[in-house]
């Protein structure tokens, strides 16, 4: 990859890419391979990018499809396609940021499905929900009902734990 | 819970330091672990291998006095190869950069459309492929020993293509049984290698098409 393209194009762009892979994954190691196949990915899509839509939407649509469909490595030596849920005990990275309200919350959210997590994550960078329904292929109404349910679900996880 | 979600999240990442990027190292070296790059790795090493597979063969059969079962293993795995490099252009267009569902459909769409081209090959391949070491067999020296033994055994006057009738039957019933579960054969090797993240595919399909059909 050069260097140039990761410099201006996906760095600048870093903090979408880790917030969504942080939703994913659930060590370090994983994190840091998810977050390289995004960039990797990125830069083989760019020649696709047809800048009908924002350099960023489009940083979200490669983050979030290839964290849909990423071959986890997994410790057995078998392959998922997807993170699977962890029990909590085995979560490494709960402490991943300075904050424990962030880290209670991305706790939470890993509780979800991994369409509800998008959707999540689309809702709390301030997408509105013509860009989520965009990024996610679905439509607003649907958007908006499904955001309500997931509020209410992250709710109950996070008020479980305190 | 005091704060809203939305209320922590902004407040989370007023601090941006909080969101180092991980070191970025070789990254063009690096091998992808997406499922679509892997398919794509797999058909084109399936390529490369059957092409060296059959010359191999080729040269090992000639060697072993079999040209022209080299020659029909060859003509077999010809159609393998052009099949494999259809299936990797195919998987050309699928483009991350749509939208989550139409993403997931047409990788959907493209891995079932591969499989059943596959399948079909397959349901012809492996019966001839059988039917071409058996005959071989047959007509070899240790072949031709082994019947005559046999019409020892189970002499007949029923004779068909030079062989008794029961070797033929046999043979075909054989023939029949592989061609009968060469689906199946291809689909559990298919199940062994991909089998849990195709199953997770499919329940993401799923909640995806939830989602678009969800009424209030």
């Amino acid at each position: 990859m050069g260097s140039d393209f990761y410099q201006l194009s996906i760095l600048p762009f870093a903090a979408i890419i880790i917030k969504i892979c942080r939703a994913y994954t659930n060590s370090q190691e994983d994190f840091e391979d998810y977050y390289q196949e995004v960039c990797l990915q990125i830069w083989r899509s760019k020649d696709n990018f047809n800048q009908e839509s924002e350099w960023s939407t489009w940083i979200y649509r490669i983050s979030l499809n290839v964290c849909l469909t990423y071959l986890k490595r997994q410790k057995t030596g078998k392959k998922g396609i997807v993170s699977d849920p962890l029990p909590e005990e085995v979560v490494d990275d709960s402490k991943a940021f300075a904050s424990d309200e962030i880290n209670e919350l991305y706790s939470a959210i890993k509780h979800l499905s991994e369409t509800d997590r998008a959707i999540i994550l689309l809702y709390l960078e301030e997408k509105s929900y013509e860009e989520m329904a965009d990024i996610i292929g679905s439509n607003t109404n649907n958007i908006g009902v499904r955001i309500k349910r997931i509020k209410d679900r992250l709710k109950k996880l996070i008020n479980q734990k305190d | 819970m005091t704060k809203s979600i939305e209320t922590i999240w902004k407040e989370g990442f007023i601090k941006e330091a909080h969101l180092t990027a991980p070191k970025v190292n070789d990254l063009y070296n690096r091998k992808s672990q997406n499922i679509v790059d892997k398919l794509q790795n797999m058909f084109a090493i399936n390529i490369k291998a059957i092409m060296v597979g059959s010359l191999i063969m080729l040269a090992m059969m000639s060697l072993i006095g079999a040209p022209f079962l080299g020659i029909y293993l060859c003509c077999l795995l010809v159609p393998l190869i052009l099949i494999a490099k259809k299936e990797l252009k195919k998987s050309t267009d699928l483009s991350k950069g749509q939208s989550s569902y139409d993403y997931l459909m047409s990788f959907d769409r493209w891995l079932k459309s591969s499989i059943e081209t596959y399948s079909s090959y397959y349901k012809i391949f492996y019966p001839l492929f059988f039917l071409g070491m058996a005959i071989q067999g047959i007509v070899s020296d240790a072949g031709g020993e082994f019947i005559a033994m046999l019409l020892k055994l189970l002499p007949t006057d029923i004779i068909i293509l030079g062989q008794p009738y029961y070797i033929i039957a046999v043979l075909i019933l054989l023939t029949l049984i592989v061609a009968r579960y060469s689906v199946a054969l291809y689909q559990l090797d298919l199940n062994i290698v991909y089998g849990r993240q195709f199953k997770k595919l499919e329940e993401l399909i799923n909640d995806m098409k939830e989602l678009r059909n969800e009424t209030q």
